[in-house]
């Protein structure tokens, strides 16, 4: 099997961390070898976090190399593209919460947030597979802004580039999810399994 | 999840585990009987995987109110048979070094374990620090690790080799280590109870009398060649030379990874010897002189500093003088900083004399840097501290005109980025506890200042400071921002929280009382919440003659939301009709629940940020915060 590999990345406090949990323990019931790389110094504080996964392959080192990852799982726009341009390779897919969360220095008004054309430029540059769409309000609508990171996986399923069947991620949820928290869960998981054929058919469409 | 995973007791069974998780499951498998350890990134896993499960499985385990406690207390059970572990941050074995030179001389009973978890390129700490320097200087063989499944594997090991060779042993790990997760095949867990009964004979003046017990230098020394011996033959060392290779490379712990993927990625395996090194001291010799022997240029890897090159350097001198070698003292390696899969792909690509494969991406990088912020760390929606020093910086203005008439003295923990905007309100700060000592030099220069600590700082490493002060009239100024955690580095309890490790209750330390016995003229306990009741507890404080000491006391923010779960606090909200567009709350405050909504030219709350601390409504000078349904 070739080596999948995906990078996440957001801010503290988005379940990136568990999202590539529920990811590597998917992998493992399915029999593959799976490590993920973190890097988290003090995410609890608004820090940028990044998420590392491997499953399959040879190599040894928990980070992927630059452009090499075949995915990407954006939780905040700007940290998207801050990974995506260095980590995606070319034409790999980029899926983009484009839900933003502003650091300190706009909030205090000492930098500016860059424009979704500047961003986009930067991503452009290595792929121009981005699905794109506000994961937190769907997050919203399925009834608890926390499951944020479980849209992106429903999306990330979508696309069907996982190595493994769905069924087994949702096994994975049934099991680690607290119960009282696993309706609202399944269905921030078909919402963004919906944003992500959503999109990609209004791509297509364009296109014809 | 992790507790249950850390409980199994089916061999063979494979379950994903981070690297710290990965050491305290060794431990467990080795059977452990007490564990102790002070929170620090990146180790502080090791202590909360074991915390969770030390009940259930019959062992001791405790957050130490230092890392020496943490050494003793390891020390002690050692002297009674029983294995013990104890784990820090790479700096805490600075404050623990005083006992671990003992320890190494007069030798352990029971394996005692030691993790030391290193931070290259300082992802959470002040500094980088290698402490296999700390080990060598120490007579403390060191093992590294390279994956999770090596960390238990290791671990296990290091009970092992402690109790054989009756020394301490040093786990190094990193924090790519400590922070990575991977498949780990579980082991049986070790259900051996031993006696627990102090050693007379080994360490008993009375008993053994002190001559015997006390000099015990050459005793070590010969114990220091029996484990390089060890070393030599252990099959955690690998050696893969073929014998045609004119190349090799030697990685120890993690950083092999990097030299392993990067020589693969080259398509240059067939041309690499190497040695995979997992005793980083001491170093087996004879192993490495067989890779240093056949090949003409060699690759060290390791993390911080040039350890085992330096070793390698002066053995090759003997076994190949005319061996080149590259790393970081050869600057074809960083001189600091983490190493990465990159670094070691561009550092081969030029002694290779290939074309670098990660240019473009490098130049792109750059360019994302140019556009996009940088995203500083901030408190917390609703810390107690931005409140803490929101209010002190206030009653400085107030009191001494200017922020910069006063230096202030920061120290480790969360209260830590005052320095950060848009409060800007620190100036130095150090190590554990040094806030309270550096002020009292400047105090007798005559210099302004405020040491500003922590908690779980104070009752760490703050009290002799501040015993100091009293002692030689040194009047200083002292807030301590008191959140009732070890918030940093994950809410572990300390003596404050009223609970133990554990989660038991237990006889609360209250900081109030420690300031009153050391004889400090005037003590306060404030809410930060309460700006204003804050603000004139620091006016006090800033007139006041002789030692004074102000405690913030207000519960972690995160903490208090954690255990709110899962109810949220009710948010506040800002007032359109009143809030004028001032940016007084973004500007001077900075909560990173407000947002600036530039459609509307206003403030407002981002509710599923916000934890309805209420102190940005008490800046508003409009009066145009308030709390979700008030307004
Ligand atoms: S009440 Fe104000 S200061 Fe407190 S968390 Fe909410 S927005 Fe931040
Ligand atoms: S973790 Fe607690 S103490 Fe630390 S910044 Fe957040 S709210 Fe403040």
């Amino acid at each position: 099997m070739r080596p999948f590999k995906l990078v996440i990345s957001g801010v503290g406090g988005q379940g990136t961390l568990l999202a590539s949990r529920l990811l590597a323990e998917a992998a493992i019931r399915s029999g593959l070898d799976v490590i993920i790389g973190e890097t988290y110094g003090m995410a609890q504080r608004g820090g940028p976090v990044m998420g590392h996964l491997q499953i399959g392959g040879e190599d040894r080192s928990p980070q992927i190399p630059p452009g090499e990852a075949d995915a990407l799982l954006g939780f905040e726009e700007a940290e998207a593209v801050r990974r995506g341009a260095v980590y995606l390779k070319e034409g790999g897919l980029a899926i983009v919460n484009t839900r933003r969360l502003h650091p300190v220095e706009v909030i205090s008004g000492m930098a500016e947030y860059p424009s979704r054309d500047a961003l986009m430029a930067l991503l452009s540059e290595v792929t121009d597979n981005i699905v794109s769409f506000d994961a937190t309000a769907l997050a919203e609508e399925a009834g608890d802004p926390v499951t944020t990171n479980v849209v992106m996986l429903g999306a990330l399923c979508a696309s069907g580039i996982l190595p493994f069947q769905e069924e087994l991620l949702l096994e994975t949820m049934r099991e680690s999810v607290p119960a009282r928290y696993l309706d609202v869960n399944l269905k921030a998981f078909i919402l963004g399994k919906k944003a992500f054929t959503n999109h990609k058919r209004r791509q297509t469409g364009i296109q014809k | 999840m992790s507790a249950r995973v850390m409980m199994m007791d089916e061999p063979g069974r494979v379950a994903l585990l981070m690297g710290n998780e990965a050491i305290a499951r060794g431990a467990i498998e080795a059977g452990v009987s007490v564990a102790a350890g002070y929170p620090g990134t990146p180790s502080s896993e090791i202590g909360d995987a074991l915390s969770q499960v030390a009940d259930a499985l019959g062992f001791y385990f405790e957050w130490s109110t230092n890392e020496k406690v943490a050494l003793e207390v390891a020390f002690g059970a050692s002297m009674c048979n029983q294995r013990s572990i104890v784990s820090m941050k790479h700096v805490g074995l600075n404050v623990a070094l005083d006992i671990l030179n003992l320890i190494s001389l007069r030798g352990v009973r029971g394996g005692l374990v030691l993790v030391s978890a290193d931070d290259p390129s300082q992802h959470s700490s002040g500094q980088e620090q290698d402490n296999r320097w700390l080990a060598k200087m120490n007579c403390v063989p060191v093992l590294e690790p390279s994956t999770p499944q090596e960390a238990k594997e290791y671990t296990r090991y290091a009970f092992e080799l402690s109790e054989r060779r009756r020394t301490p042993v040093m786990v190094r790990t990193v924090t790519r280590l400590s922070h990575m997760r991977g498949k780990v095949t579980l082991g049986p867990i070790s259900r051996e109870k031993r006696m627990a009964e102090f050693d007379w004979e080994g360490f008993s003046y009375r008993v053994s009398g002190f001559d015997r017990l006390f000099r015990r230098e050459k005793e070590l020394n010969d114990k220091l060649k029996l484990i390089q011996e060890d070393f030599e033959e252990l099959n955690l060392n690998l050696l893969k030379m073929g014998g045609d290779e004119r190349f090799g490379f030697i990685g120890a712990g993690l950083s092999f990874n990097y030299a392993h993927d990067a020589v693969r990625r080259l398509g240059i395996e067939k041309e690499a010897a190497y040695l995979k090194l997992a005793t980083s001291h001491p170093i087996p010799q004879r192993l490495v002189s067989r890779l240093i022997g056949g090949v003409d240029r060699l690759l060290v890897v390791e993390e911080v500093d040039p350890f085992v090159e330096l070793h390698v350097r002066a053995l090759a001198k003997e076994v190949n003088p005319k061996l080149e070698v590259y790393g970081r003292m050869s600057g074809h390696l960083p001189g600091e900083g983490e190493l990465s899969p990159q670094i070691l792909g561009e550092a081969l690509a030029r002694i290779f004399n290939l074309e670098n494969p990660y240019r473009r991406r490098s130049e792109l990088e750059e360019r994302v840097r140019g556009t996009i912020f940088e995203r500083m760390l901030t408190f917390c929606a609703g810390c107690p501290h931005r409140a803490t020093i929101y209010a002190l910086k206030s009653a400085v203005i107030k009191v001494r005109g200017d922020p910069r008439r006063v230096v202030v003295n920061g120290d480790i923990g969360c209260y830590g980025l005052a320095h950060t905007p848009p409060l800007n309100f620190e100036d130095t700060y150090f190590c554990m506890g040094a806030s309270i000592g550096v002020s009292q030099g400047m105090r007798h220069v005559g210099v302004d200042c405020i040491s500003l600590i922590g908690d779980g700082t104070f009752l760490h490493a703050g009290i002799p400071g501040l015993i100091n002060s009293v002692y030689n009239q040194a009047d200083i100024k002292v807030v301590i921002a008191d959140n009732q955690t070890i918030a940093m580095t994950g809410f572990q309890p300390h003596a404050g929280s009223g609970k133990t490790a554990t989660g038991k209750p237990t006889r609360r330390v209250l900081i109030e009382d420690i300031a009153r016995a050391c004889g400090v003229d005037q003590v306060e306990v404030v809410d930060p919440y309460n700006l204003r009741e804050a603000e004139e507890a620091f006016i006090r404080m800033l007139e006041s003659k002789g030692v004074s000491v102000v405690i913030a006391r207000r519960i972690c923010a995160t903490e208090a939301v954690r255990m709110l779960r899962p109810r949220r606090p009710t948010p506040y909200r800002v007032d359109e009709d009143v809030c004028i567009g001032c940016r007084l709350c973004l500007n001077t405050f900075g909560c990173p629940a407000l947002e600036w909504d530039g459609e509307k030219g206003l403030a407002s709350v981002n509710e599923t940020l916000c934890m309805g601390c209420g102190v940005c409504s008490q800046i508003c000078p409009q009066g145009a915060i308030g709390r979700a349904g008030a307004v």
